[in-house]
């Protein structure tokens, strides 16, 4: 027999007191399958994890602690901290997500860098093309190059070439 | 008899098939493939016993899908 917990809403947790044993109602859409499995993984020592889809949209976890004697105050705590751990992994997989290219790009260039400096062949290879690049700020300009003193123009308007007063 | 009904898109067959290998001398198992659910049958002596299995099974076919399908990052 099914009972809700005190404080939870009935339609995502229900406690079968009797088994030991509580079922989490949890939106695939909400959390990923892949946070679902993290969380399960981190309970599979201390409960009997069983998952179940009654439903296209809905995942049902059943929790049944190890340790004989779960009354009410326990498994609230096991839903609770299923709870937290699910949303600390679909939290997770939504980071790695977002920061996916950036971490490709550190990993690609580390394992790039590992590799050595190049090789003969890989110069020989290289295109050292003349093909200029965008440098509006003059980045890539030295400082003699970007400082230099202009030549002053003479009286009739034409610059010194060497540049004199 | 203790009836384990796990569901095809949660869970691998290759799983599930490792599990019953790893307890096959704890009970007797059937096996049987439904469209949507493995479904795995314990049986026992003990009723106790059978129930123990069934959820061990249950747990260590879970771990190893979630490992399989690479689920923790």
């Amino acid at each position: 027999m099914t009972t809700p917990l005190e404080g939870i809403p009935a339609e995502l947790v229900t406690a079968e007191l009797g088994a030991g044993s509580v079922h989490l109602r949890v939106d695939s859409q909400l959390y990923p399958l892949g946070a679902i499995y993290a969380a399960a993984y981190v309970f599979l020592d201390r409960c009997f994890v069983l998952l179940d889809r009654p439903d296209e949209r809905n995942i049902r976890v059943t929790l049944a602690p190890k340790k004989a004697g779960a009354d009410e105050t326990i498994l609230r705590t096991f839903v609770g901290e299923f709870s937290n751990e699910l949303l600390s992994a679909a939290w997770r997989r939504q980071i790695a997500q977002d920061n996916r290219a950036v971490i490709e790009m550190v990993t690609s260039q580390a394992i790039s860098a590992a590799m050595g400096p190049p090789s003969l062949d890989d110069l020989a290879s290289f295109d050292f093309g003349d093909e200029s690049f965008e440098d509006p700020l003059g980045i890539a300009m030295s400082w003699e190059e970007k400082y230099k003193k202009k030549d002053k123009p003479d009286a009739d308007g034409t610059p010194d070439p060497e540049g004199k007063p | 008899m203790t009836e384990l009904r796990l569901h095809r898109e949660l869970y691998a067959g290759t799983a599930v098939d490792a599990a019953v290998k790893v307890y096959a001398r704890f009970a007797a198992f059937e096996l049987v493939e439904e469209a949507s659910h493995w479904i795995v049958r314990v049986s026992s002596k003990n009723a106790a016993r059978e129930t123990q299995v069934a959820r061990e099974l249950a747990n260590y076919a879970l771990g190893t899908t979630i490992r399989e399908r690479g689920g923790v990052q």
